[in-house]
């Protein structure tokens, strides 16, 4: 009787090992493909040899190289963050704001640079004011030159300001009408109002645009090393890239030590990022305000419209165009006429040159599955994290981040260190390989699949699925017939995001390609370094129009989204 | 029957809910009515198996499906449920809601397809929507939504029918035309309906029994009529009756108002407003007298027209009372003093006896 009794408190035991193991099971690793690799980072940094020591960071932190680097980082960073902010309000106010027309069509105009990898606006921007350009007719000195501090600002600016727009748009729509009235009645002017009443009500999320901003130009790569490394202009991430690949001795450890500094900065911003973005989730609940609040008159208007058209055009459009026009023509340099026309560059890139047409087939394999892997785990976890309660999932949460908060060339030297050797004694051999691009990847890219999804759980009502339960339905029938059809929409332009953005990813790829593994982004930076202008101009006409068809689906299941309705 | 023993349920050091024991009979129509945070929407979802009881047993019958180590699923009780807000599924038609239901529910019975659809249209002509079965919800109004939501929960015929607010995003007046409608299809179904609300007036319209909770705990159980006229404590008298609990003295069965020398008799006053001193008048037992006539003095605050009755605010030495009249009774206006006499209480002054004995 006692045996049976104890036998039964066994299997109980057992049980219940058995319904943790899973959660068991995905900590883990979480843990080894998240967190791990971030640690081996820090450890390399502090070894020297086989001892640990703080000789690296010594070493690094007293040549001044590294001093001037830095700098060259703090000026980019912040002129470019400032430049962004500045363009992103004024856009910000002026849509939500004002009555001018077409706004929706202005709207994706705003997001072009966004969704177009920003090595490829680089490229267009050198085609726009190199001397054959557009603006050839101009005197020299009128003509910018790209290749400096100014002209790392001015790119790094105009392709991040959608950011600033995006965080701050909503925002001021969210601003009740009442409060700018209030403060009029009060007797103040529309210019104290703005600045009394609408400024510190948006400035939570201008606060978050900016920081935003600041990380994303922080974390770029291809605009400094495209137009910096040229010119001798060294910022922190292409200067770690550098170390990495100049392969010296102490490389690796070299590069740990700027990498800890650049992740330092990296991670405190974000911290202050997440802390701004809590307290300014009172100012959500309130519903946004579509309407236009300033009625300018029509003279006024159209000014403002044509203004708007031509910033929009000119940042967005004109540079593509530019950089269309080179990959047309038979030699770099030459002008566009009827008689240098020619597809020759896209007949050599698509059909002689191999690297090119294997490094397509990579990408996107790449991206497909990585989109997948993500799609299937990064959903589930977000299925995990939206019904789990608690402090362990949030952890969980800010680890599957890390690795896409870091700046990609940090990661990058993360997944070098880690995969080399992932535990003591055990060598996969995948660096130097596909694999670690995957890998990369897979790590990098998850908590973008993993937001979409979480999204997309938090617009449904839990309610629905336990409506479904009452009724009898097991898991399986839940996710096939109530949970599946409702998180699609989102759970899909997921999965498309980071399809688009493991196709053109350059900056852990160019840390971690090797030959027969070149990706998109390596093949036109590999064609840029070595000069052949009109070859990587045509490659990325070529991916600029794939992105757009791209963006298209993606916007078109976007709206599918919407027209399901979500909570009843 | 389902039975309740000793339940409770902790979150980390607060209890949602402690020393619940309860028994609901089978058929029974049992509203649990308390303000938010008292419990009852935790007890009604542990019923329903979507939560776990630290400690306790629910048993549905002769079967236990919740003790502290083991809750068996919503999915395998034979439950219905409707929801505050409605969760309907904005991908299927009315039509496939109730298929849906019908299909899954593990105690339904077994039906072919030319049964489902007519156990379907049968369902949908009881709660008047059978116009409707081709529409998706976003399509239908807030009351047509909760009319389809009650159609998913009866039509597998579940024993019991849990509805947690079912009524509160519904406007006024659909409220009170939907509580008729769920009083005759309990009576037509027959289920156990375990009905949560924080509307005192829903649950007295509707149920059989009234559960009254407070920070997790059963204030009193009982018929609508004994919950409204002879509240068990103080909370169950002013949240139900909106009931003036006046402060003085017991004495045996006569109560003392603090600071007069009235006597009121007792009819049924708890024992536990006994022990604290209380006595409860609902705003509609008072009657207002001129200043000279018996009762306590006051003077009357605020004076308010409500189209059937008004209403007042009175002031005297020791509290405010709230007072509502029927709009027949001659009106008072602010200002003017009055004398508080309770409806039906036999109101004397104190004898001397008394006073000494009090001393």
């Amino acid at each position: 009787m006692q045996l049976t009794m104890k036998s039964r408190q066994l299997e109980k035991g057992r049980h219940i090992a058995l319904r943790k193991l899973p959660a068991l099971v995905g900590t883990l690793i979480l843990f080894f493909f998240f967190l791990l690799p971030i640690l081996r980072l820090l450890l390399m940094s502090f070894t020297s040899g086989e001892t640990i020591s703080f000789g690296a960071y010594s070493e690094v932190l007293k040549e001044s190289v590294t001093w001037r680097t830095l700098w060259n980082t703090i000026y980019i960073v912040l002129g470019s963050t400032v430049l962004s902010v500045i363009l992103g309000i004024m856009m910000a106010a002026i849509m939500a704001y004002t009555d001018v027309r077409g706004k929706s069509a202005m709207q994706l105009f705003i997001y072009l640079p966004f969704i177009i990898p920003s090595y490829i606006t680089t490229l267009a921007w050198v085609q726009f004011f190199s001397s054959s350009g557009p603006l050839k007719g101009l005197p020299d000195w009128l003509i910018p030159n790209l290749y400096s501090v100014g002209g790392i600002i001015f790119v790094l600016g105009i392709s991040h300001y959608p950011l600033v727009y995006l965080m701050t748009v909503q925002v001021f729509r969210r601003i009740p009408r009442d409060a700018e009235l209030a403060a009029m009645v009060a007797g103040a002017s529309r210019i104290t109002s703005w600045r009394k009443v609408i400024l510190p009500m948006a400035l939570p999320g201008i606060c978050s645009g900016a920081l935003l901003a600041f990380l994303s130009n922080l974390d770029n790569f291809g605009v400094p090393a495209f137009l910096g490394i040229p010119a001798n202009i060294r910022v922190l991430s292409t200067y770690i890239y550098e170390q990495v690949i100049g392969y010296g001795p102490s490389a690796f450890s070299r590069a740990a030590v700027l990498s800890v500094l650049l992740g330092i900065v990296a991670v405190a911003a974000t911290l202050i990022q997440v802390w701004l973005l809590r307290r300014s989730k009172v100012t959500e609940t309130t519903v946004p305000d579509n309407e236009p609040r300033i009625q300018l008159p029509s003279s006024q208007r159209r000014i403002l419209q044509t203004v708007l058209w031509i910033f929009l055009l000119g940042t967005s459009l004109v540079p593509f165009l530019a950089m269309g026009t080179v990959s047309l023509v038979r030699a770099y340099g030459i002008d566009l006429t009827w008689e240098n026309l020619s597809f020759e560059n896209y007949r050599y890139i698509l059909f002689e040159d191999e690297k090119v047409i294997r490094s397509l087939g990579n990408s996107l394999l790449l991206g497909l599955i990585t989109s997948i892997v993500c799609l299937v785990f990064g959903t589930l976890f977000a299925y995990y994290r939206s019904y789990k309660q608690g402090r362990f999932p949030k952890v969980l949460e800010a680890i599957i981040t890390m690795p896409y908060a870091l700046p990609g060339t940090v990661l990058a030297l993360c997944i070098i260190l880690m995969w080399m050797q992932p535990l003591p004694g055990w060598y996969p051999g995948v660096y130097g390989t596909p694999a670690i691009l995957l890998i990369a990847y897979i790590t990098r890219f998850f908590v973008l699949q993993f937001r979409g999804s979480y999204t997309a759980f938090s617009q449904l009502d839990a309610r629905m699925e336990e409506a479904a339960r009452t009724n009898g339905a097991n898991l399986f029938t839940r996710w096939k017939q109530i949970l599946l059809p409702l998180i699609l929409p989102g759970v899909l332009s997921g999965a498309l995001l980071v399809f688009l953005t493991s196709l053109t990813e350059l900056t852990v790829s160019s840390m971690l390609w090797s030959s027969g593994a070149e990706t998109v982004g390596v093949i036109i930076f590999s064609f840029e370094q070595a000069g052949y202008s009109t070859y990587s101009t045509a490659f990325s006409s070529v991916i600029v129009l794939a992105i757009l068809l791209g963006g298209l689906a993606y916007l078109i299941v976007q709206r599918k989204g919407k027209q399901r309705g979500r909570k009843a | 029957m389902i039975t309740l023993q000793g339940l409770e349920k902790h979150y980390g050091k607060t209890a949602a809910l402690s020393q619940v024991d309860l028994t609901i009979q089978k058929g029974e129509f049992l509203a649990i009515l308390g303000p938010s945070g008292c419990g009852k929407t935790t007890l009604l979802r542990m019923l329903a198996g979507f939560m776990k009881p630290t400690a306790g047993t629910i048993r549905f019958g002769d079967t236990e499906v919740a003790n502290s180590k083991h809750s068996s699923k919503p999915e395998n009780r034979n439950i219905g449920m409707v929801f505050q807000s409605f969760a309907l599924w904005p991908h299927m038609t009315v039509e496939e809601h109730i298929r849906f239901a019908l299909k899954n529910h593990r105690f339904s019975q077994k039906r072919t397809a030319e049964e489902q659809a007519a156990r379907i249209t049968e369902v949908l002509q009881l709660v008047g929507m059978e116009a409707f079965r081709e529409r998706y919800p976003a399509a239908l109004s807030g009351g047509q939504q909760q009319r389809v939501a009650l159609a998913r929960a009866i039509a597998p015929e579940p024993d019991i029918l849990l509805m947690d607010e079912p009524l509160s995003a519904l406007d006024a007046e659909l409220r009170i035309s939907m509580r008729k409608e769920i009083k005759q299809i309990h009576k037509k179904l027959g289920a156990t309906i375990i009905y949560v609300t924080h509307d005192q007036g829903e649950a007295l319209a509707m149920a059989d029994r009234v559960l009254v909770m407070q920070q997790g705990q059963i204030e009193q159980a009982d018929t609508p009529e004994t919950i409204y006229q002879n509240p068990k404590t103080p909370f169950v008298a002013t949240f139900v009756g909106k009931a003036n609990l006046v402060e003085g003295t017991w004495n045996g069965n006569h109560f003392i108002p603090a600071g007069s020398q009235l006597s009121w008799q007792d009819n049924g006053v708890s024992v536990q407003l006994k022990q604290k001193q209380l006595f409860p008048v609902r705003p509609e037992e008072w009657q207002l007298l001129p200043a000279d006539a018996d009762g306590l003095k006051g003077e009357v605050i605020i004076s308010q027209f409500q189209g059937t009755e008004r209403h007042y605010v009175i002031r005297t030495n020791s509290q405010d009372y709230q007072a509502s009249l029927p709009i027949a009774a001659s009106a008072w206006r602010e200002g003017e003093l009055v004398s508080l006499h309770v409806r039906g209480r036999e109101t004397q002054y104190t004898t001397d006896e008394i006073l000494l004995e009090l001393r």
